[in-house]
C-alpha cells in the first residue's frame, strides 16, 4: 500500500507525495510523458537522445553530476516508447537540491551545437554496440517492423536507424525540447520522511516559475486491426534459431492487460511454469522459452519466444507453441496454477514497495498511465479473475490472423 | 534560482537489532518493521571454503541445500516457495555461506516448512549432485578462459599464496572427485549451531519470531572443531601471465592491509574511494576519460575474516597494458606526493555517506549491513562511529596513510593478456 496526495501547479505540473516516515532518504522522481511514441517516421531516436542531452547541464548549471555527489546523492534516468523517467535519490535535507538541478533543466537546458554533437556520438556508438553489433540485437526492432504498420510502436527507442540521429538538425532538437519538456507534460513524485504539505509548498517554490509555453496532445496513429497472419524468415551469424509470435492485445487500462498479464505469468513465470516445464524439461525442444507482455501504454503486444535446440525443427517449435496456446484456449488450467500467479502477483508487489525509490517511481508511472488509485488496487483486480476469463482472452487474442512469427534462423 | 544550500548528514539512524538467544546458544538477531508486510530471514554459517576438507564443497554443499530433503524432492522445494511467491537465496564467499528467505507475512508460516526442510534436513541426493557439478565444471571452464577470471584467481594466489586458504584455486577436474557423502559430512561439520547467526527483518510478529526460534534451536552441535586459523601467507609481488586469444589484458594491483576491525580501515576506504571508488574517481578521469584505455576501472577494500587488503581491477587494450600500468603508478604516486584537495575530499566524503544511507533504506538493506556489522563483532551502533570516521578524515592523514601502506615495493601486480 502506498499512500500519497496529488496537487497541481497553475502551469500544470502534477505533483505526488508519500510520506515515509522511516528513511532518511528522499527520492525526487521527475517523469515526462514523451517517449518514441511521440516521435516523427522521419526523425526518430529524439526521445532518447534527450535522456543523455537532460545530463549535459544548463545555462545556470555546467555539470549535473557533481551538485548531486555533494549533496550525498545519486541520479539517473531511462526512456522508453511511452514516457522518460529521472530520478535522484539523496538526505531527505538535500532535497532542494534535487529540486534546484530538476527545474533547471527543464528550462534551461544547454543545447548548443557542441553539446549536441557530442551526444549524438555516444548515442550511435551505442546503437552499434547493442543493436547492430550484437548477436540477436536487432531482433525486437525487426519484430517491431512486422508486427506494426501505423503505430510509432514500430521502432525502438533507440531509433529505425542511426542516420535519423546523425541527421536530426538543431532546430528539430530544440522544438522537442520545447514541446514536451514543459511543466504541464511532466508528473514530479517525491517520496520521503516530509509532510504532504511541505513536499507541495517546495514544488511551488521550485517549480510555480517555470511558464507553461505548450500543452502537447499528439494524435498518436492507430494500428489497424490485423486481418492476416505475418511471417517474416531471416538468416544471421547466430548460435542458434529463435521463433517468436506476437499477437496484439489491449491497451494498459484494458482487461485484457490484466488476462495477458496473468496468462504469461502461468506460462513462463518462474521455472515451475508450464512452457519451462514442459518445453524444456519434458519435451527437450528448446534451451530456452519464453512468454510475456509488452507492456505499453497503447495497445500493446503479448509475445511467445524460444531459442530451438539444435535437434529441434522450426515446424515442431512451432507447433509445440501452439499446442499451448491451445491448452490455454481450452481452459485446461489448474485452480492450483491461478492462486500460484496471484500469490506471486501479490509478493512481487509488495516486494517492489519497500524503498522511497521505488515508491516516487511508481507513483509517477500510474499517474502518467492515467489510473493512479490503481497502484493499490491491482492485487485486487488479479485476485478476480477467473479461469474462464483467461480462457476467453486466450480465444480472442490467439488468432492465427491476429499472429506475427518471427524466425531467426541460425545461419553458417 | 540560486543553488540550496546542502547539509552533509551527521547520524544516521538505524533500528538497533534485538537479539534473542536461543537454547543452544545461537543468536538471533530481530529487526522489526512492521510496516511492511514481508519477512527476510538469513542464516549464516561458517560454512566457507576456508572450512572445507576438499575443493569445491563448500559452494557445492550450500548450493545444494534446496536440491532434496528427508521430506521433500528438490522439486517440490521450488514448487512450493514458488507458490507462495517466495525466494530464497545463496551466496557463499571464503569464510561463510549465507541462505536468505524472503517471504510475505502472511505466507510466512507455509514458508517456515520449507526453510525447516532446506536448513535442518537437506540430503543432498546422488543424482542432483552429479548433475550440479557437471554443470559447475562446464561453466567454470569456460569461466577460466576470460582473462578477467583468471586475473582474479591469480591475484588471490599472488597475495595470499598459492596454499593458502585465502588464495587457493582448483583445477575443474576435482568436480568429478565429489560424492554426496562429502557434502554430507561438511554440512554435518558447519551447519551448527556453533559459528551460526541468524538475522530477521521485516513484519516480525512474536509468532514469527517463535518459529524462527524453534528452527534455530533445532540446529545440533558441532561435533568437530571447525575453526579457521590463517597461516602465514606468501605473497609474490608481479605476476604476468600471457593470454594467447586476449584482446582485452587484465590488471589487478593491491596489497594487503587489514579487515574490518582496523582502526584505519575507514580512512582506508576513503583513500581507495579517491583513487577508484566512482565514477569521477582518479582512475576513472585518467584511465577513461583522458586516455581511453578502459571502460571502467574500480578499486576497494576487500574484507575477510582473518584478513583483508586493498584491490584496484581493470580491463585495458591488449596494446596499452604498459601504458595503463604506468598510469595506475603515477596515480597512486600522486596520493603520496600531494595532499587532496578540501574540495575533493568532501564530495568523497559526501559520496560515501549517501552511498552508506542508499544501502540501509529499507529492512533488507538494514538487515544486510546488521550482519556485516555482527559479523565483525559490531552492533548497529558503528554505522554512527564509521560516518563520524568517514567526516574526521584529513588530507594530511590520507597522504600520510599512503606513503605508509602505497610503497610501489608493497603493491603486488597481476596482469592477464
Amino acid at each position: 500500500m502506498i499512500t500519497y496526495t496529488k496537487h497541481i501547479l497553475n502551469n500544470g505540473l502534477t505533483v505526488l507525495a508519500n510520506r515515509d516516515c522511516t528513511s532518511q532518504l528522499a527520492a525526487v522522481n521527475l517523469l515526462y510523458k514523451v517517449g518514441a511514441r511521440n516521435e516523427k517516421p522521419s526523425c526518430t531516436g529524439l526521445a532518447h537522445l534527450f535522456e543523455h542531452l537532460m545530463f549535459r547541464g544548463t545555462h545556470n548549471v555546467a555539470d549535473f553530476d557533481t551538485p548531486v555527489q555533494m549533496a550525498c546523492g545519486e541520479n539517473n534516468a531511462f526512456t522508453n516508447n511511452d514516457y522518460t523517467n529521472f530520478y535522484i535519490t539523496l538526505p531527505t535535507d538535500n532535497i532542494q537540491t534535487a529540486l534546484w538541478l530538476e527545474s533547471d533543466r527543464m528550462h534551461g537546458l544547454n543545447l548548443s551545437e557542441k553539446a549536441i554533437s557530442i551526444e549524438k556520438r555516444v548515442v550511435i556508438e551505442e546503437f552499434r554496440q547493442r543493436y547492430l553489433n550484437q548477436p540477436y540485437g536487432d531482433i525486437n526492432m525487426l519484430l517491431r517492423e512486422l508486427v506494426y504498420t501505423t503505430h510509432p510502436y514500430r521502432w525502438a527507442t533507440i531509433g529505425l536507424s542511426p542516420d535519423h540521429i546523425e541527421q536530426a538538425s538543431a532546430e528539430e532538437i530544440r522544438a522537442f525540447y520545447n514541446r514536451y519538456y514543459q511543466p504541464s507534460n511532466a508528473i514530479l513524485s517525491i517520496s520521503g520522511n516530509i509532510a504532504e504539505d511541505e513536499v507541495f509548498a517546495l514544488a511551488e517554490k521550485w517549480f510555480a516559475p517555470i511558464s507553461n509555453d505548450c500543452t502537447p496532445h499528439d494524435i498518436i496513429p492507430v494500428e489497424p486491426v490485423q486481418t492476416e497472419a505475418r511471417r517474416k524468415e531471416i538468416e544471421r551469424d547466430v548460435p542458434a534459431t529463435v521463433i517468436i509470435i506476437a499477437f496484439h492485445m489491449g491497451d494498459r487500462l484494458s482487461r485484457d492487460f490484466f488476462l495477458g498479464d496473468m496468462a504469461s505469468d502461468l506460462l513462463a513465470g518462474g521455472d515451475s511454469a508450464r512452457l519451462y516445464e514442459r518445453l524444456i524439461k519434458k519435451k527437450r525442444l528448446f534451451s530456452s522459452v519464453n512468454a510475456y507482455i509488452s507492456g505499453d501504454v497503447d495497445c500493446g503486444t503479448f509475445c511467445f519466444t524460444g531459442q530451438l535446440l539444435p535437434s529441434t525443427t522450426e515446424e515442431q517449435a512451432e507447433a509445440a507453441l501452439w499446442e499451448e496456446i491451445s491448452e490455454l484456449q481450452q481452459g485446461k488450467i489448474s485452480d492450483y496454477e491461478i492462486e500460484k500467479v496471484k500469490n506471486k502477483f501479490e509478493a512481487n508487489t509488495l516486494f517492489g514497495e519497500l524503498n522511497v525509490m521505488n515508491k516516487a517511481m511508481n507513483l509517477g508511472y500510474y499517474e502518467m498511465i492515467g489510473d493512479l488509485p490503481l497502484i493499490n488496487r491491482e492485487v485486487e483486480v488479479y485476485r478476480s479473475l477467473q479461469r474462464s476469463d483467461i480462457a476467453d482472452f486466450a480465444q480472442r487474442i490467439f488468432r492465427e490472423e491476429n499472429s506475427s512469427t518471427l524466425i531467426y534462423r541460425a545461419g553458417k | 534560482m540560486r543553488q540550496p544550500e546542502i547539509t552533509i548528514p551527521t547520524t544516521i539512524k538505524v533500528p538497533a537489532a534485538e537479539r534473542i538467544v536461543a537454547q543452544n546458544g545461537t543468536s538471533i538477531y530481530a529487526i522489526k518493521c512492521p510496516e511492511y508486510k514481508v519477512v527476510r530471514i538469513s542464516f549464516v554459517f561458517e560454512a566457507g571454503s576456508t572450512r572445507q576438507l576438499h575443493p569445491f564443497i563448500a559452494s557445492a554443499t550450500a548450493n545444494m541445500l534446496a536440491e532434496g530433503s528427508q521430506n521433500l524432492s528438490a522439486q517440490q522445494i521450488a514448487e512450493r516457495l514458488d507458490y507462495y511467491g517466495s525466494y530464497f537465496d545463496i551466496n557463499i564467499d571464503r569464510d561463510h555461506a549465507y541462505i536468505t528467505f524472503c517471504t510475505l507475512s502472511k505466507f510466512f508460516s507455509q514458508t517456515a516448512e520449507i526453510i525447516e526442510e532446506v536448513i535442518l534436513r537437506p540430503t543432498f541426493p546422488q543424482e542432483e549432485t552429479a548433475t550440479y557439478c557437471a554443470k559447475r565444471k562446464q561453466q567454470l571452464t569456460i569461466e577460466r578462459r576470460k582473462v578477467e577470471h583468471i586475473a582474479r584467481e591469480n591475484f588471490a594466489k599472488a597475495m595470499f599464496g598459492a596454499e593458502h586458504p585465502y588464495g587457493i584455486s582448483y583445477s575443474e577436474e576435482r568436480y568429478d572427485d565429489i560424492t554426496s557423502e562429502m557434502l554430507s559430512d561438511h554440512y554435518r561439520r558447519c551447519y551448527t549451531a556453533e559459528g551460526c547467526i541468524v538475522v530477521c527483518s521485516g513484519d516480525l510478529t512474536d509468532d514469527v519470531l517463535q518459529r524462527v526460534l524453534s528452527i534455530t534451536e533445532s540446529l545440533p552441535h558441532a561435533t568437530a572443531d571447525n575453526e579457521f586459523v590463517s597461516p602465514p601467507v606468501h605473497t609474490t609481488h608481479q605476476m604476468f601471465i600471457p593470454h594467447d586469444e586476449a584482446v582485452q589484458a587484465s590488471i589487478r594491483m593491491g596489497r594487503m592491509l587489514f579487515g574490518r576491525t582496523h582502526e584505519e580501515f575507514i580512512p582506508m576506504q576513503v583513500l581507495s574511494t579517491i583513487l577508484g571508488g566512482y565514477f569521477g574517481s582518479r582512475l576513472m578521469q585518467n584511465l577513461r576519460e583522458r586516455n581511453g584505455f578502459t571502460y571502467g576501472v574500480y578499486s576497494a577494500m576487500v574484507n575477510f575474516q582473518q584478513a583483508g587488503y586493498l584491490a584496484l581491477a581493470t580491463q585495458v587494450g591488449y596494446e596499452v597494458k604498459e601504458a595503463a600500468l604506468e598510469e595506475i603508478a603515477r596515480e597512486i604516486e600522486t596520493l603520496r606526493q600531494e595532499p587532496v584537495s578540501e574540495e575533493e575530499l568532501s564530495l568523497v566524503k559526501n559520496i560515501m555517506a549517501g552511498e552508506m544511507m542508499r544501502i540501509l533504506d529499507g529492512p533488507f538493506g538494514i538487515a544486510d549491513v546488521t550482519t556485516e556489522n555482527i559479523l565483525c563483532g559490531f552492533d548497529n551502533s558503528h554505522i554512527q562511529q564509521n560516518l563520524e570516521r568517514i567526516r574526521q578524515t584529513t588530507p594530511e592523514e590520507l597522504q600520510a596513510l599512503a606513503q605508509k601502506y602505497l610503497r610501489p615495493e608493497d603493491l603486488v601486480t597481476v596482469v592477464v593478456g
